[in-house]
């Protein structure tokens, strides 16, 4: 498999979020990653310190120039996650016009982090230049319940409301959505939130069509960063596989995020001792250690086709 | 085999980033990581590319930018590692922050071992600025604890020309008599008795802290070819393989020998079939196919044999 990711994301010395929760599982199923890394940081903002120093939209063009005299600038994915800068948010999207022009089958995949759980947690300036420059590049996003209901402007209260939101963000530009997360109920319980996904889809006969599914999946009671960013990186490794079969993309994808969840829970327990709530140290994801996991994910969680 | 959730298995790496292709922490991250090493990674720089290309941009890090970076890792009180990996530096004061930084995290832990590749020049001629050596020769070396010079940088390191065997020996045993327990030259001028498509490398590990060491030597098969990150991914490779087998440099240099032989033929092959019949693979081709070789480097098949050679007292 010859296939190359350019990965624009943040990198930090300890840990496992942007770019170090990205590279290694594309790189363990056989992805050239390249990447270029938005920030250096000593570990993610939910530990107690946090120290480093961020890339400037300038520097970031620069970098891709060396890329372009080199004639080198040719991609099959983009792939991007956190900013907090709209100058750079732009700049990006400028390279994926450019790169997407190099080469018209690319496939941008975007977590388009804005917020959760009803309020932003970017500034506010990010939001219309994901709605109205970053979204329409994209082919396949993963936003959360609030990143799609802000992107669209409409609630959320049914699935039904969630299909029109993934239709309308088709509309804005991206043929496969997954909203990784919702408030909706599960029909296995409280123990469990709702994703969904929606793809549009061409048919052998030429005739288009809308795969949509729901998938169940067990909430943990910790509270995980990096997490998005290895979603986004393993929705587009399991995408590569099976292009018109989101079914199996998201069962593939979801049950890769479970087992690393798990590992990661023991150990951090283990490491905590009884009774007593794990640290961000401690709940860095296990990532090297589900190794075969990436690799070769069991599946645990079955998507069900809703339409 | 190679357990891979050993609790003391945690590398700080202090390299070169590059978006494109393998050197530096490029070229040592993913192998370690795949054989179960928790490797924090700290960039002294981020390139486009090496700078082997007909172009590279980027920007640097400074020395105060590193100790920014350890700041924060102190701050958290994570500041803990059983390895720290360092290679290529052009740069005097971020070269003496790094040591400032090894000095403190052995302090954290006196078990630490620091893999040092001393990157100061080949073939007769510096290509760092040279008051790089004064700092490596004096401040670094001493904190090494496995150092993988080639034959230039352990003449420069030791001020002795090695001619022969017997000099390969007394240089190393200087360089152990500076710091390092364990030294590999990497590579040689010295004749391989398997003729001028080899080349010689050499090896010497003391002994429990006692006066003697153990020597090997290896005959590698010569490559047709220039390339870059090689050297980042042998002490990268030498680091896993001496964890693994802390009191027998044998193994642990047949291992790691053997895994840049079978990244750098699939290299090879893959290089020349991009560039087509009769011409000469670009940089861009002759990129290490490391994704690829991602089995070997699990488990390398072992294709090169280290002879072990008279124990020697220094």
């Amino acid at each position: 498999m010859e296939c190359r990711v350019l990965s624009i994301q943040s990198h930090v010395v300890r840990g496992y979020v942007g770019n170090k929760s990205a590279s290694f599982p594309l790189q363990v199923l056989g992805f050239e990653v390249d990447s270029i890394n938005s920030v250096q940081f000593s570990n993610h903002t939910g530990y107690s310190h946090w120290k480093g120093q961020v890339l400037t939209a300038d520097e970031l063009h620069v970098l891709y120039e060396g890329i372009k005299l080199n004639n080198v600038h040719q991609y099959d994915y983009v792939l991007t996650g956190y900013t907090r800068d709209t100058s750079f948010l732009e700049m990006v999207v400028d390279i994926v016009q450019e790169l997407k022009r190099a080469n018209p089958n690319l496939v941008y995949v975007c977590d388009p982090v804005l917020g959760d759980h009803g309020s932003m947690y970017v500034p506010q300036n990010l939001y219309p230049v994901y709605k109205n420059k970053v979204v329409p590049v994209a082919d396949i996003i993963t936003p959360n319940q609030f990143e799609a209901e802000l992107l669209t402007g409409k609630n959320i209260s049914t699935e039904k409301d969630a299909v029109e939101v993934m239709d309308l963000l088709h509309a804005m530009g991206p043929d496969t959505v997954v909203i990784t997360s919702s408030d909706l109920p599960s029909r296995l319980g409280d123990r469990f939130l709702v994703s969904l996904g929606s793809q549009r889809q061409v048919r052998p006969d030429g005739s288009r069509a809308t795969q949509r599914v729901r998938i169940e999946v067990p909430k943990v009671d910790a509270v995980f960063v990096g997490t998005g960013d290895l979603f986004a990186a393993m929705l587009l490794a399991w995408t590569h596989h099976y292009p018109n079969d989101l079914k199996m993309a998201c069962e593939k994808t979801f049950s890769v995020m479970h087992h690393v969840i798990q590992r990661t829970i023991s150990y951090a327990h283990e490491l905590a001792g009884p009774g007593r709530r794990p640290s961000p140290p401690q709940l860095e994801l296990r990532m090297v250690q589900s190794k075969a996991d990436i690799e070769d994910p069991a599946i645990v969680t079955e998507a069900t086709v809703i339409s | 085999r190679f357990l891979p959730h050993s609790p003391r298995c945690r590398v700080l790496s202090i390299q070169s980033h590059v978006v494109r292709g393998y050197v530096g922490n490029k070229s040592a991250t993913f192998p370690l990581q795949v054989l179960g090493f928790e490797v924090d990674s700290i960039n002294s720089v981020q390139f486009s590319n090496h700078t082997g290309y007909a172009h590279w941009k980027g920007q640097v890090l400074t020395a105060d930018e590193l100790n920014v970076l350890y700041e924060g890792i102190k701050l958290n009180k994570v500041n803990h590692y059983d390895y720290i990996l360092t290679g290529y530096s052009r740069d005097t004061s971020f070269l003496e922050t790094v040591v400032d930084i090894i000095q403190e995290l052995k302090k954290a832990n006196p078990s630490l071992v620091y893999v040092c590749d001393p990157v100061m020049g080949d073939h007769g001629a510096m290509y760092v600025p040279e008051n790089l050596l004064p700092v490596y020769r004096d401040k670094v070396v001493p904190l090494a604890d496995i150092l993988t010079p080639n034959q230039f940088e352990a003449e420069l390191l030791t001020g002795r020309k090695v001619n022969t065997q017997e000099d390969a020996f007394e240089v190393m045993d200087l360089l152990h008599k500076m710091g390092p327990e364990t030294v590999v030259l990497t590579s040689s001028d010295l004749p391989s008795k398997k003729g001028d498509q080899f080349l010689v490398a050499l090896g010497s590990q003391k002994i429990d802290g006692s006066k003697t060491s153990q020597k090997i030597c290896m005959d590698i098969p010569k490559v047709d070819a220039v390339f870059v990150g090689t050297g980042d991914l042998f002490a990268a490779m030498l680091l896993a393989w001496t964890h693994h087998h802390p009191k027998d440099l044998k193994a642990a240099c047949e291992k790691t020998v053997s895994v840049m032989h079978h990244v750098i033929k699939r290299t090879i092959t893959y290089a020349n079939e991009m560039a087509g019949p009769g011409k000469r693979p670009s940089p861009a081709q002759l990129e290490l196919r490391m994704v690829q070789s991602k089995a070997d480097i699990e488990n390398p098949a072992i294709v090169v044999e280290a002879k072990v050679l008279h124990k020697s007292s220094q």
